[in-house]
């Protein structure tokens, strides 16, 4: 059988790959394309260290076939930063030590830069439940909360003053 | 058995066997023993239960009035200094 | 040897601030490889066969379908690696037996478990591997399991190995008991006697899993000369060098381990899985073979911490002395001897200034998983029964829980179960801080409780190495072999910036694979800090003294002459000479003619360390129409000695608490009849998410150990040892009923509330 040859956009860039009809856009995203700062933490979408964006929507690259994304737009962590730079909630997550081990970070990062898209002064409630589906072991949490809640200060400060 | 000879220099340590260490013993023990490190205090309970001081390198920690270091020859022991063996921890 | 130190009085400048950490950069922006990120040229990829039986003999292994199977380039078996001597090595408690751990890694004369590795193929894609493990044709006996504790030190019990003597009752005939010790201070009878009040009560908590994000994974380069690389991440890539030479039958310095980024460990990760089966199947196939869990086989396969069943008595007088403690502690072993029993039994009262106490402690088989270390492992489980016990007391008698221990706290000098005094201080610090916290005298409303508990914990020391090297520039390099779980670099980064007395940003720290420094042990049993640290300032002392010596080469003068202060070499006073201090900058440029490059290497075997102390409360509400219970406070007070990196000190706490959330509220194993694991996911397999918790509240307390140059005792643990009894004992408060059984999920309460008339009486309450 014959792979599925894709094209697609991922960070801006127009990008085209063969993937078999099986094959994930996870597993894609980081055996095919090399590009592995998105991370599989169970494979069944229950975790969201897998998180990307599909033509602007949340998904977790786990569940989504690398055949399906023909055509579409897809944003990772690998896009997140402008060059040589931070984006400020890269930024707030080190200041505030939003990580410990890391692996959960990108994922976390992708979907909060999502949450300030939708929801720009969001309250701790309105962080912890669109971060309910990014799993987190080590951090309990407190401090990935208060560098989203900073970093949304500081978006909003910058667009204040722009 | 050798006899425990107070030499100068030397103080007597009382070192304690925290709970078995099988096959070689069965029971705590206490030893009053003089001695200046705790290499000597290897020897020494070596001379009366032969095979333990290897049995106790491998398998357990030692608390020195307390403080627990892992087993160092050289550690020095004042005299009047309380040892105790103790198992070896597990951590995570 | 231990010097010590005036560790509380040294200003600092550096230490408690909470800088980026090296590797935090890489880690925001996806830049960062784990053990799954990385690839060689030519790689296959591994799979493993796992037995789909509990428990079973192994007649036969047929390979041949599946070594014909097109893009497979090797089959492996057990038969594959060499067998090991039936030996207890080292420490008892990890069950260093390689007889047992070649068996853990790939299954030999039985299955275990089901899970349990049998077979492994290496292949072109992992879709071809997955294909070829349904070509492999594995004949069984199977055998009836067990897997519960009680179940499996019954009489009629299936054996795991049927001549296993219990070590500690060596005259009972063979059973799933492989250990049996006691501890014992004192006089029972007579301690009970004098109590006022006794409570004896029984307990029983399921295995739950460290629950690591990252699943396991690996990726080994057999040489054709016999020289191997490891990538895999791991808490201690020295001991993965030497469990797979061990195990593959390889010199020690054969193997290369380079130390991969971490996705969380928790104790999980101090011990191998994939890396020897990688290793042979890169031998068997001339190509590098990547490996990587599924989720799936990281809950059937991998060690969690033991499922328990205990029964603790305890007596207290009237004015709250307690006279006398009684534990029993049955811990389960999983498939191969070793659970942390012992460190249950030796921490269960270690807060407690007990004169007549006992702990007896049962390690016992059964068919699941070997259990592995899960922070501060078995204190928690004990502390569970123990600090509910003592809640109990306090009510017996109206005492305030944290007077009831302030009362009985342990402090220098006060005896332990296990036979040596305390040394250190701290335990009742943190009960001071918890009480003067001004939420803790803050009423409650309807079906609202408050819990208090408190947890001890040994903290590690051993064997650590730090290299440090002025780089031409003045700047520093500096490498252990600590693996970094959770901000260790900036914390060693910050240790040698002050004690160098130069900008945190002029030191590069890292780490360094097996072939490039010495040995050092696991990153656990919050060592690092303390050890690794200690290793570390050693290092800077040298360096000063090197800088010292060439300075006063350079300036002709006797090396006692030259001190070293905030970052320059001063002559010792004006009498010396006019001599304007010299940068290490400007020492560097000198480095040639004074002797060659500026380095230094220390390797220490560290003690002294001192436990770690950790009193707790919390807030929960519990609903009593869903038995649900939402935790609206939870502080935590801990003594860290000193807080080298404050932020991430603060992260551990919260960390640990967040956990023994999870294991006091949802975590389990739910198994079938054929004993199978069905919650093997995230979906069922229920750790706490970011909607389930409060900001929890981390209070740093800082009683100086004198033994490390700055203070330091370690953090990592103790803060998840009271977390399930201060829930257990807030639900106490809140509903008047105790649960002595773990996890207190919404079924089991409601259930219990049920049993009691409880939710009666709380329906009415949130209606009157």
């Amino acid at each position: 059988m014959s792979k599925q040859h894709v094209q697609t956009t991922i960070n801006g860039e127009s990008t085209e790959f063969l993937c078999e009809t099986s094959q994930t856009l996870l597993d894609v995203l980081r055996n095919e394309l090399h590009m592995t700062g998105t991370k599989e933490g169970c494979g069944t979408g229950d975790c969201g260290a897998c998180s990307v964006t599909l033509d602007g929507e949340l998904v977790c690259s786990c569940l989504v076939f690398g055949a399906e994304v023909h055509g579409k737009r897809i944003e990772t962590i690998e896009g997140m930063a402008p060059a040589n730079d931070l984006h400020p909630l890269q930024r707030q997550f080190l200041e505030h030590a939003g990580l410990q081990c890391g692996i959960c970070t990108p994922g976390i990062l992708v979907a909060a830069r999502e949450l300030l898209k939708h929801h720009p002064d969001p309250s701790e409630e309105q962080v912890r439940y669109w971060l309910a589906g990014n799993l987190c072991r080590c951090t309990g949490y407190n401090k990935i909360i208060e560098a989203v809640l900073a970093a949304a200060r500081e978006i909003r400060e910058t667009h204040h003053h722009a | 058995m050798p006899e425990s000879v107070f030499e100068p220099g030397q103080g007597v340590v009382k070192v304690t066997l925290a709970g078995a260490f099988e096959p070689l013993t069965t029971e705590p023990q206490t030893f009053d023993l003089a001695v200046s490190n705790v290499r000597g205090v290897l020897r020494e309970l070596d001379a009366r239960v032969p095979g333990l001081a290897a049995l106790l390198e491998e398998e357990s920690a030692v608390a020195i009035d307390g403080v627990i270091h892992e087993i160092i020859y050289t550690q020095p022991l004042a005299p009047g200094t309380e040892v105790y063996f103790i198992p070896r921890l597990e951590s995570g | 040897m231990l010097k010590k130190t005036d560790a509380a009085n040294i200003p600092v400048e550096l230490i408690g601030s909470s800088p980026v950490r090296p590797d935090g950069v890489p880690k925001v922006t996806g830049m960062a490889q784990y053990g799954a990120d990385y690839a060689l040229p030519g790689m296959l990829w591994g799979k493993v066969l796992r037995s789909p039986h509990a428990h079973a003999r192994v007649a036969s292994i047929d390979t041949s379908r599946a070594q014909a199977l097109p893009g497979v380039k090797a089959v492996m078996t057990a038969a594959d690696m060499p067998d090991q001597d039936f030996t207890y090595q080292g420490p008892e408690r990890v069950q260093v037996n390689f007889w047992h751990m070649t068996r853990s890694v790939m299954a030999r004369e039985k299955v275990l478990f089901a899970g349990h590795p049998v077979a492994a193929v290496a292949a072109t894609t992992e879709a071809i591997a997955r294909e070829a493990l349904g070509l492999i044709e594995v004949k069984y006996e199977v055998l009836p399991h067990v897997i519960d504790v009680d179940q499996a030190m019954q009489g009629d019990a299936p054996l795991l190995f049927e001549d296993m003597i219990t070590r500690g009752n060596e005259q009972a005939k063979p059973s799933n008991v492989s250990r049996l010790k006691t501890f014992q201070a004192g006089d029972l009878e007579a301690g009970f006697a004098k109590a006022d009040e006794i409570v004896e009560l029984s307990f029983k908590t399921e295995p739950v899993h460290q629950g690591y994000i990252e699943p396991h994974a690996a990726l080994a380069r057999w040489g054709a000369d016999g020289q191997s690389e490891v990538w895999s991440s791991s808490q201690g890539h020295f001991v993965v060098r030497a469990f797979t030479a061990q195990l593959l039958g390889l010199n020690v310095s054969d193997v290369v381990v380079h130390p991969a980024e971490i996705g969380g460990g928790f104790g999980g990760k101090t011990l191998v899985y994939l890396e020897p089966l990688a290793l042979t199947l890169s031998k068997l196939t001339g190509y590098p073979v990547k490996m990587v869990m599924t989720r799936e086989e990281v809950f059937e396969a991998t060690g969690p911490t033991s499922g328990s069943s205990m029964t603790v008595k305890m007596g207290v007088t009237r004015d709250g002395t307690i006279v006398a403690a009684d534990g029993t502690f049955k811990l389960q072993a999983g498939a191969f001897p070793g659970s942390p029993v012992l460190n249950a039994a030796m921490c269960a009262f270690s807060v407690y200034e007990i004169e007549n106490a006992r702990a007896v402690a049962y390690d016992v088989v059964s068919n699941r998983p070997k259990a592995v270390a899960y922070r501060a492992p078995g204190s928690p489980i004990a502390a569970f029964a123990v600090e509910s016990v003592v809640d109990e007391l306090a009510r017996r008698i109206g005492m305030d829980p944290i007077d009831l221990r302030l009362k009985n706290a342990v402090g220098p000098g006060s005896s332990t179960i296990w036979g040596p005094k305390h040394a250190h201080g701290g335990y009742r610090e943190t009960l001071e801080a918890l009480k003067n916290h001004p939420a803790y005298q803050q009423p409650l409303g309807p079906n609202q409780g408050r819990g208090v508990a408190s947890g001890f914990w040994f903290n590690g020391g051993g064997e650590s190495a730090a290299t440090i090297h002025v780089a031409e520039d003045g700047s520093i390099a500096l490498a252990t072999g600590s693996m970094d779980v959770g901000g260790s670099r900036a914390s060693m980064a910050l240790m040698a910036a002050e004690t160098l007395g130069v900008p945190y940003a002029s030191v590069r720290s890292t780490v360094s694979d097996t072939a490039s420094i010495g040995y050092n042990h696991v990153t656990g049993g919050s060592r690092v800090t303390y050890a690794t640290g200690m290793a570390v300032v050693q290092a800077c002392q040298k360096v000063i003294d090197d800088l010292r010596s060439r300075a006063a080469m350079i300036w002709d003068i006797d090396v006692d002459h030259v001190v070293w202060d905030d970052g320059a070499a001063k002559p010792v006073s004006a009498e010396v000479g006019d001599f304007a201090p010299l940068t290490l900058k400007e020492i560097a440029a000198k480095r040639a003619v004074t002797g060659g490059p500026i380095v230094a290497e220390v390797a220490i075997n560290a003690g002294g360390q001192a436990p770690g102390f950790s009193s707790q409360f919390c807030d929960v509400e519990v609903d009593p129409e869903t038995g649900a219970v939402k935790v609206l406070r939870y502080v935590a007070a801990q003594d860290v000695g000193r807080a080298i990196h404050r932020r991430y000190v603060e992260g551990q706490i919260e960390g640990g608490v967040a956990q023994g959330i999870g294991w006091a509220l949802n975590e389990t194993y739910i198994y079938n009849d054929k004993g199978h694991l069905e919650n093997a996911g995230f979906l069922d397999y229920r750790v706490p998410v970011a909607s389930d918790l409060p900001m929890i509240e981390a209070l740093i307390v800082e009683v100086a150990n004198p033994n490390h140059p700055f203070g330091v005792k370690g953090v990592g643990e103790v803060n998840i040892v009271p977390v399930m009894a201060a829930m257990a004992n807030a639900i106490r408060d809140a509903t008047d009923v105790r649960l002595t059984a773990l996890p207190m999920s919404p079924p089991a309460v409601l259930a219990a509330l049920e049993d009691s008339g409880a939710n009666a009486r709380m329906n009415e309450a949130v209606s009157a």
